[in-house]
């Protein structure tokens, strides 16, 4: 029974909490040092200057940019990122972060959800059968896959599978929590778009870290013990070529995070990268910020559930 | 043990993807809020844009919030489909004077949340947009208004302190402001409050929003046209404009409030759908910072305008679903199919290398020219750019950003040039008055001519059609001879609609819920 050491873990979290605090800070500065101005997007073209100062004042813009940022940063502590300046007047940001959040996870895991299936039988065939007519054809897909951006192959599938053969929703997109069973219909042709360039690199890592692994000497000699092949791959192949894999599996959720913006807006998925960049276009500063923050905890969770995974996984690295 | 947790995972994977396919292919599916499939319902996409701020009509800017407002609410007048002013809540109206507007209104009109509709509500409505306190966007359409006097609970009149010609359009349910509110909702909700739920005269009322992602709209029987004949309409927000046309092709829409240009000709010879289009009002030109080189000298102005084909952007950029236009007004606005196209504003490399020849400014000169939006807007840029670099060896350069960006430099006078462009406004003076008025907010050009105010303010004043048109159509040649801005084109306007869709009847100014009421899903 393996055991995970928390030392590091723990270390680990209070460098997630310091980059979350370094990231928040880079975003609130970055969106303030740029041009642009949320009272154009909330008023308009015809704002007058004393609208625009009042406008200001509503929101606490007219304030030195650090005590913004001291503002937000006590109120995001506690949960509290204030409300929606010119993307959902006066809504509570945390709100539609929570109403779309699940739309974006669920999309992503559903992508790589496929993804992981394809790459896991395509990647163990082809190595088995490496250097053969699957194999080739195999990897020949892949190279296509990794070729086709997501915004063409969803079009693509869209004129094929909804408008052509009439299987799929040609757009929208029904919430996990209205319907499951609709979310996985509606959320198909969306996550497979997304799925396939994953898929694709997958496969690959998978094929490569499985025939780097069955010529290791530890694999030779477990064969000459007598072992059949199946055992011998099961135990002692595809254990240790699943790190690089896990690996490259983790460095990918933020791909899935924030690449899925043209996928969302293409099909209609109201997530949260769509959200972000309604934002960024508005300037709703409080919504850009809790936006990002939301990405970037979710990526920092995920690399330490990677790292605590591939731990697991290979007990000597610790 | 660990071996086993390994295995697992692959298992589980492959679990989790076969579900995921048997629930793809077998399960049955409902149509979840963006979307449904019942023919009680009319599912009206909002297409190309995706963020409604407010409904409030006080405080209202982007067409996309006023498409939902003209189906919430009325105004005193409306358009009708041949774009003559006729009464909604008002019942008939006269001009007493050339300063007074009387309205008779319409009796037993009620609001949405059962209240009566009376003059009150009337003042009180227009005293909101004009108050300064409350910074209205609009201000400036109604700011003319002096005073409100209630004869009757049925009577009003408006006073202005000289005679305001563009009032009366003004009043109707179009991008004014002037949409009819309830006193009595507004105070007991509050301003936000009412903007997410807005209470109006109109046939629909908004049941229930989701910030970008859709608003569901119900019938309201007691409304005065008559009660609805569809009890729903969902109105979901689609970002791209393409996503809104392959959703209306796979018969998830009934109606789309555009459609990409590109696509026009390819959609007209479809059957699932059907094209409605016609010219629009609007106007696209390369806005100039005439206060700064090169674009402060009017001959560098005419030249680059005689060095680019206007025919070929309408071509290029609009796949010819729109006109080329000699000024900034759009000739829906006079019914003039043939605008009169000056010497300044027509394509002729030798006459545009002669005039650059008379500038301060010779080939080579650097100038950015700034573009943002979607596609067909940094197209627009890289052909004027282009040819006239071609012609005249200028070295304008684009650079890409987004509106905001674009839109805040340029009120800062901090640009050379950029493309620029507005959309369903109904009377001249929004065009002329706002875009080249020395005091026009729309006028980023800072662009200030004695002889254009002269005309323009007898343009507010001139009470008389005839004579406006005139006046208007004057200001317009001098908008082709001085250039303050690169005249370019006026678009047409597109719906694409189910052809068991009826009732929907398209305006130039781009309407799209004042129709609902009348609409039925066959």
């Amino acid at each position: 029974m393996p055991t995970i050491n928390l030392g590091p873990a723990s270390r680990r979290l209070g460098g997630v909490l310091l980059i979350a605090f370094l990231g928040a800070a880079l975003v609130f500065f970055v969106m303030r040092a740029g041009h642009g101005d949320p009272a154009l997007a909330a008023l308009g073209d015809q704002a007058t200057p004393e609208a625009i100062a009042a406008f200001h004042k509503r929101w606490g813009l007219d304030a030195p940019l650090v005590v913004q940022f001291w503002r937000w940063l006590s109120g995001a502590l506690v949960g509290n990122f204030g409300m929606s300046m010119t993307v959902a007047g006066g809504v509570p940001i945390a709100g539609l972060i929570g109403s779309r959040l699940p739309n974006t996870l669920f999309i992503g895991f559903y992508a790589m959800a496929i993804a992981v299936a394809i790459s896991l039988v395509a990647g163990t065939v082809s190595a088995l059968y490496h250097g053969r007519f699957i194999d080739s054809a195999a990897t020949g897909i892949a190279v296509l896959g990794i070729s086709m951006p997501d915004f063409w192959l969803s079009y693509v599938l869209v004129y094929l599978l909804a408008l052509g053969a009439g299987i799929f929703p040609s757009y929208g997109f029904v919430s996990p929590g209205d319907s499951l069973a609709g979310a996985l219909y509606s959320g198909f042709l969306p996550a497979f778009a997304i799925a396939a360039p994953m898929a694709a690199s997958f496969t690959r890592i998978l094929r490569t870290a499985l025939i780097d692994t069955l010529y290791r000497d530890h694999v030779r000699v477990a064969r000459s013990l007598g072992y059949s092949g199946a055992f011998v791959f099961v135990h002692y192949v595809f254990r240790n070529a699943l790190i690089p894999y896990v690996t490259v599996l983790g460095l990918q959720v933020r791909y899935l995070l924030g690449g899925t913006v043209v996928v969302e807006r293409i099909f209609g998925i109201p997530g949260i990268g769509a959200l972000l960049v309604d934002a960024a276009f508005g300037r709703d500063y409080g919504l850009v910020q809790a936006c990002a923050l939301t990405f970037l905890i979710c990526v920092l969770i995920v690399n330490f559930l990677v790292d605590l995974l591939c731990a697991a996984l290979n007990p000597r690295a610790t | 043990m660990s071996i086993n947790r390994a295995d697992f995972t692959r298992r589980d994977a492959l679990k989790l993807a076969a579900g995921a396919a048997a629930a793809g292919l077998g399960m049955p599916w409902t149509l979840g809020s963006a979307i449904a499939q019942q023919s009680a319902t009319l599912r009206a996409g909002i297409s190309g844009f995706n963020v409604i701020n407010t409904l409030d009509p006080m405080k209202a800017t982007l067409i996309p919030e006023f498409y939902v407002i003209y189906g919430a609410f009325n105004a005193l007048l409306k358009f009708n489909a041949k774009m003559e002013l006729v009464p909604d809540l008002a019942e008939s109206f006269k001009v007493v004077n050339p300063t007074t507007l009387e309205f008779k209104l319409r009796k037993g009109v009620k609001f949405q949340d059962g209240s009566d509709f009376t003059a009150d509500d009337v003042k009180f409505t227009l005293e909101r947009v004009t108050d300064e306190k409350n910074a209205a966007p609009n201000r400036g359409k109604v700011a003319a208004i002096e005073t409100i006097q209630i004869a009757d609970p049925y009577t009003i009149r408006l006073v202005t302190k000289a005679p305001f010609a563009p009032l009366l359009n003004y009043l109707t349910n179009t991008r004014t402001a002037t949409q009819i509110v309830s006193r009595t909702a507004l105070k007991s909700m509050g301003d936000e409050a009412f903007g997410r739920r807005p209470v109006g005269t109109g046939p629909y009322i908004v049941k229930d929003w989701k910030s970008g992602e859709s608003l569901e709209l119900v019938a309201f029987p007691g409304t005065f046209s008559g009660a609805p004949k569809i009890a729903r309409v969902m109105c979901p927000l689609i970002a791209e404009e393409s996503s809104g046309m392959t959703a209306i092709l796979g018969n998830q829409l009934d109606l789309t409030s555009t459609a990409p240009f590109a696509d026009i000709a390819s959609l007209e010879k479809r059957p699932e759908v059907k094209v409605l289009k016609q010219a629009g009002l609007n106007t696209r030109y390369i806005a100039l910072n005439n206060k700064k080189g090169p674009f402060s000298d009017i001959h560098f102005r005419r030249a680059v305008s005689m060095a680019f084909d206007r025919n070929v952007l309408v071509k290029a950029v609009l796949f010819g679903e729109g006109v080329a236009i000699p000024g900034v007004l759009p000739p829906a606005l006079w019914a003039d199919p043939k605008p009169v196209f000056g010497e300044y504003v027509t394509y002729n490399p030798e006459r545009a290398r002669a005039e650059l020849a008379k500038s301060a400014y010779k080939a080579g000169t650097e100038a950015t020219m700034l573009v943002w939006g979607s596609n067909w807007w940094h197209r627009m840029g890289e052909i004027v750019a282009g040819q006239a670099n071609q012609v005249l060896g200028t070295k304008i350069t684009l650079q890409a950003t987004d509106f905001n960006t674009a839109y805040s430099r340029a009120k800062a006078g901090d640009y050379d040039a950029m493309v620029m462009g507005w959309l369903g406004f109904v009377d001249p003076d929004e065009y002329l008055g706002e875009i080249v008025g020395s005091k026009g907010f729309r006028n980023i050009h800072a662009y200030s001519s004695p002889k254009m105010d002269a005309l323009l303010e007898r343009g507010r004043t001139e009470l008389d059609p005839a004579k406006r048109k005139a006046i208007y159509r004057e200001a317009d040649m001098l908008v082709s001879d001085e250039l303050p801005v690169l005249p370019c084109f006026c678009s047409n306007i597109h719906n694409l609609l189910r052809p068991n869709v009826k009732g929907f009847v398209q305006l130039p100014y781009s309407n799209f819920a004042d129709q609902f009421g009348g609409m039925e899903v066959g």
